[in-house]
């Protein structure tokens, strides 16, 4: 066991779990870092400057519906003949800490559930039968690998701090990491050192309630939020109580400007959605504050029990940020936008090329739902259920047994009817993946096309559950312009601006393609098709995107890649519809060759509507 | 939860529906860990996002406007919002220990006498007034517990089939809550579409049969990146509010010091603005009372029927809503006429998600709306 003062680097992530120590109530810390950083080492060792007996619970990636959230013990019942609940993980967590390995791999009906518990403090069972509340209150600390994929944004929101990216590239950091890892410091020491740690942390504590922040501080941090884009208001709250647990740690009453930096960095940068320069442009893209009706609970607001203070209206005069807040954020934001928040917010396209990832995990992924008539054979048994539908007959069972055999051995009479078989349902259906080329003369036609048909296909209520993602190709690489999403607002947003013209990499964007499928296969999406709008001519090679001082890739190098690249994607079960947009009957025929090579449809609409490529891709 | 979600547990089972099977009252059930959860953050002390606020509150006004769905960016107070509902919401009168929480005439209508007895005059019923209810239904909900289902302790230990009412009965005149609702399971929303359309919940499993009233509000809220809804759950929804994060930088700061003073003293801060609380409440309870008399002109209704007509809306559920949202913002404003001024305030929250969706349509649905209700108006110079 390596003990948390012995880690080496990660100061950053270090940092934010001492600050979570001393205030809980800021939710958990995210630590992306590349495979080997030592960051789970790093959370695991978070346990040792908690107080003694602080739960820690490690969640399993392939968690299920019922531990997650609890249910009924069933050998407890069955041996108590009342019904005996089991607590889910996140019960288990309460008070203490929640440790999620790969949580970009966490599927997302976990997820959806962890978020819940986060935003009430409790778990709501409502299963089978039980109607419970149990308190979950607990710290989250999550670790991922950005190149595995991406954190769902609306969890990122409840967790109060996201330590930003790097990759241990430090020699000597790293020959000390091994040796921790090899147990070659001395223990004595470490024991002293957590010692005084946890000490810190005590002081820190009872500190907090003391520190105070002043007002122009506080909008400082907001205006920060506001100018870089944060979403919602949960930032806000948290990068207070960030600064103010910084503040405490150093046995501060006031909050200075290295807490509120820290605060910046820990809290509000990683989630920006903009760059702050484009602040004033994007400031009159935003829409106004909503008039208010005249007759609305606003007017009452402004008559509330209030100390003066904190009247909205006064504070409307002086809108400038003090300037010292706003040199701290450019500064945290030189200093960390360019490599980190990239690589948080826009992670999925950052992607090591390191091709394959692990096995899926597949078996029961989908969701239990509810339970029907069955045999015992044709799926997993819902045991609950089972024991429902045999209960009321026991009695009557029982005596009809003993008449015949004169005694009854079991305490229980199950017979074939009572079986009830969980049904699941997938958790989703199909990604669509749209690989338009953008470059030539007809590129804008063609992306319109597109954009057309993902919207399509998404507002289609019958693919409910299917998702779509959308691949661009032009100039030397191909682009994830959006990643598996089901939503018709972000695809539209993402598909506003596309510059268009240029070669044709084609091979690019099956590698890309590829890729996004094999993570979302990861992630639990069963089937994969590839809609590929193309006139078929590809004359950029994959090779010269890594050699750059590669010769320009003959035709029949780009052939053979394109062969390869077919190859493995239709190994790998992808299934392919080919469009081809080129308008001279004299064309050489490209597009429905790649349409073999994948062995996948083709179609040829060189006029196609948006529907017409939606209703290609589904048929 | 709330308290009459923990009163109706304790006499689950007892008089259980107007079904053939379940008849036999439960003896004393035990009780569960049910902790209450701390004291909602105050409704009123929820600074700006007022298109939630107002239709949250024209749905108590008038519960036939059909719910409230609450789109918006993550972390501005949805749910936040919907959960500190519960503590202005007005009491209603019930049977006592009613699991389905129905009126006297419901009960009467309900539990017909048996052969040979005498029939229940409203003189026999006990009732008692709770606070309308409102159920969280989490997504991780099976089915059997929306429903209700045999209730399995007893089954085991005593033979017995009782019905175990869902969380359908105790929403029975309530709201109903589902947070991150496009991410509902399918099989769920199936029968939500079901229950909200016949206002009844019927159950059919495990040999028990049990039909039971289930009329209530639905709430529903997500964030629109995170999937789409289905078209007819969407339609299901009197009102669509859109929520966005606010910009204003002295809201924001006013909106993190309340959190702050509220957790740091919830008590002192819940008093602060009991105040204010209880200011809406009656405005909402006069707001009720005046309901039944306030009337919409023809000309007005003219003109709502021309809008819905101009921007296409099928069917006529849009001019319903449009209608009743109307009344009930003009009985909140303490006016017993409706104006066009009330349906312009209105009218993006009743029609924006009934719009015919066009992919490539870049224009703000609420904009069209207010467009296209200047020209109806004659306000507009015609584009």
């Amino acid at each position: 066991m390596i003990a948390f003062t012995d880690i080496v680097g990660m100061d950053l992530a270090k940092q934010a779990l001492m600050l979570l120590a001393v205030d809980p109530s800021l939710g958990g810390v995210v630590i992306p870092a590349a495979v080997g950083s030592g960051k789970s080492t790093l959370a695991r060792a978070f346990a040792d400057i908690l107080p003694e007996d602080t739960p820690f619970v490690e969640l399993p990636l392939n968690v299920t519906e019922d531990r997650l959230i609890g249910g009924v013990d069933l050998e407890a019942t069955l041996a108590k003949g009342e019904r005996v609940v089991q607590h889910g993980v996140l019960s288990k967590a309460h008070g203490g800490v929640l440790y999620v390995d790969s949580l970009s791999l966490l599927d997302s009906s976990a997820v959806s559930h962890i978020m819940d518990a986060m935003s009430r403090g409790a778990v709501l069972v409502e299963r089978e039968g039980l109607s419970e509340v149990h308190e979950s209150e607990f710290m989250l600390i999550g670790t991922y690998d950005p190149s595995d994929g991406d954190v769902r944004m609306g969890l990122l929101d409840r967790i109060g701090m996201i330590v930003p990216f790097t990759t241990q590239n430090d020699y000597r950091a790293r020959k000390l990491i091994v040796n921790c890892v090899l147990g070659k410091n001395g223990s004595e020491d470490t024991e002293d050192e957590l010692k005084m740690l946890k000490g810190l942390i005590e002081a820190a504590k009872e500190q907090l309630p003391h520190v105070s922040m002043t007002q122009e501080q506080m909008k400082g941090l907001i205006q920060s939020a506001v100018s870089l884009g944060v979403e919602g208001n949960r930032a806000d709250i948290f990068a207070v109580r960030a600064a103010k647990a910084s503040a405490a740690l150093a046995q501060r009453t006031d909050v200075d400007e290295d807490d509120l930096k820290l605060a910046l960095k820990l809290v509000l940068v990683p989630r920006a959605t903009r760059m702050p320069e484009q602040e004033e442009e994007m400031m009159e893209d935003m829409p106004p504050e909503e008039e208010m009706p005249p007759d609305t609970p606003e007017t009452e607001d402004q008559d509330a029990p209030d100390d003066n203070s904190t009247d909205p209206d006064e504070e409307e005069e002086q809108e400038e940020t003090p300037d010292m807040i706003e040199e701290l954020m450019m500064e945290a934001v030189e200093t960390e936008l360019p490599d980190n928040i990239m690589n948080i917010s826009l992670a999925a396209k950052k992607k090591s090329r390191s091709g394959s990832r692990g096995e899926a995990l597949n078996n029961r992924r989908g969701r239990f739902v509810r339970s029907q008539e069955g045999e015992m054979r044709s799926g997993k048994v819902a045991i609950i259920p089972t024991l429902i539908s045999a209960a009321p007959w026991q009695e009557s069972r029982k005596k009809e047994r003993k008449k015949k055999y004169g005694k009854v051995n079991t305490a229980l009479i199950i017979n074939k009817e009572d079986v009830r078989i969980k049904k699941f349902r997938d958790k989703s259906g199909t990604l669509y993946i749209f690989m338009v080329d953008a470059s030539g003369s007809m590129a804008l036609n063609r992306m319109r096309q597109a954009k057309g048909a993902v919207s399509h296909l998404l507002q289609n209520a019958y693919v409910h559950r299917d998702q779509v993602s959308l691949i661009s190709f032009r100039g030397k690489e191909a682009q994830l312009l959006l990643p598996p999403s089901q939503s018709v607002d972000r695809a539209k947003r993402e598909l506003d601006v596309l510059p268009t013209g240029g070669g044709t990499p084609l091979a690019s964007a099956l590698f890309l393609g590829l890729e996004t499928a094999r993570q979302a296969k990861t992630k639990g999406v069963s089937q994969v098709m590839f809609v590929v709008i193309t006139d078929g001519r590809g004359n950029i090679s994959l090779k010269s995107l890594y050699e750059k001082d590669a010769p320009k890739a003959t035709k029949e190098e780009i052939e053979e890649e394109l062969q390869g690249l077919s190859a493995t994607i239709f190994a790998e079960g992808v299934a392919s519809v080919v469009i081809d947009t080129q308008m001279n009957y004299l064309s050489r025929g490209e597009a429905p060759k790649l349409a073999e090579k994948l062995g996948g449809r083709y179609f040829y609409l060189p006029n196609a509507k948006a529907e017409e490529i939606a209703m290609a891709a589904l048929s | 939860m709330t308290q009459t979600a923990s009163a109706a547990k304790k006499t689950a089972g007892a008089k259980a529906g107007t079904g053939s099977t379940a008849r036999k009252t439960s003896g004393p059930r035990k009780a569960r860990t049910k902790k209450k959860q701390g004291q909602a953050y105050p409704f009123t002390a929820i600074v700006g996002q007022e298109e939630m606020k107002l239709s949250l509150i024209l749905n108590i006004i008038d519960p036939r406007i059909g719910g409230v769905l609450v789109m918006g960016h993550r972390g501005t107070g949805k749910s936040t919002t919907v959960r500190a509902l519960a503590e202005v919401l007005p009491m209603i009168e019930r049977i006592k220990d009613d699991v389905y929480n129905r009126t006297v005439p419901e009960y009467l209508e309900a539990e017909k006498p048996k052969q040979g007895r005498k029939a229940l005059t409203p003189e026999d019923m006990t009732v008692e007034d709770i606070p309308v209810p409102v159920v969280d239904l989490p997504l991780g909900a099976t089915e059997d517990r929306v429903c209700g289902t045999i209730d399995i302790e007893q089954a085991l230990t005593s033979g017995v089939k009782a019905f175990e009412p869902g969380l359908l009965a105790q929403s029975n005149r309530g709201f109903l809550y589902i947070d991150e609702v496009n991410l509902l399971d399918d099989h769920l929303v199936d029968v939500l579409l079901d229950v909200a359309a016949s206002g009844r919940n019927v159950v059919e499993r495990e040999g028990i049969s049990i039909r039971h009233p289930a009329r209530f509000v639905l709430v529903g809220s997500g964030n629109p990146e995170e999937g789409e809804l289905r078209p007819q759950l969407l339609d299901r929804f009197g009102l669509h509010a859109r929520i966005i994060t606010i910009t204003d930088v002295a809201k924001r700061v006013e909106i993190v010091k309340r959190r702050h003073e509220y957790d740091d003293d919830h008590q002192a801060f819940l008093k602060k603005w009991s105040r204010e609380q209880k200011k809406l409440q009656k405005k909402i309870l006069n707001a009720k009372e005046l309901l039944p008399e306030v009337t919409m002109p023809d000309d007005v209704l003219t003109d709502v029927a021309r809008l819905c007509m101009q921007l296409g809306i099928d069917g006529h559920r849009g001019e319903l809503t449009i209608t009743r949202t109307a009344h009930a913002y003009a009985a909140f404003s303490g006016d017993k006429e409706v104006t066009m001024d009330h349906v312009r305030q209105i009218a993006g929250l009743a029609l924006r998600h009934r719009l015919r969706k066009d992919p490539l349509e870049t224009m703000d649905p609420g904009e069209k709306i207010d467009r296209e209700l200047a020209k109806v108006l004659g306000e507009a110079e015609e584009v």
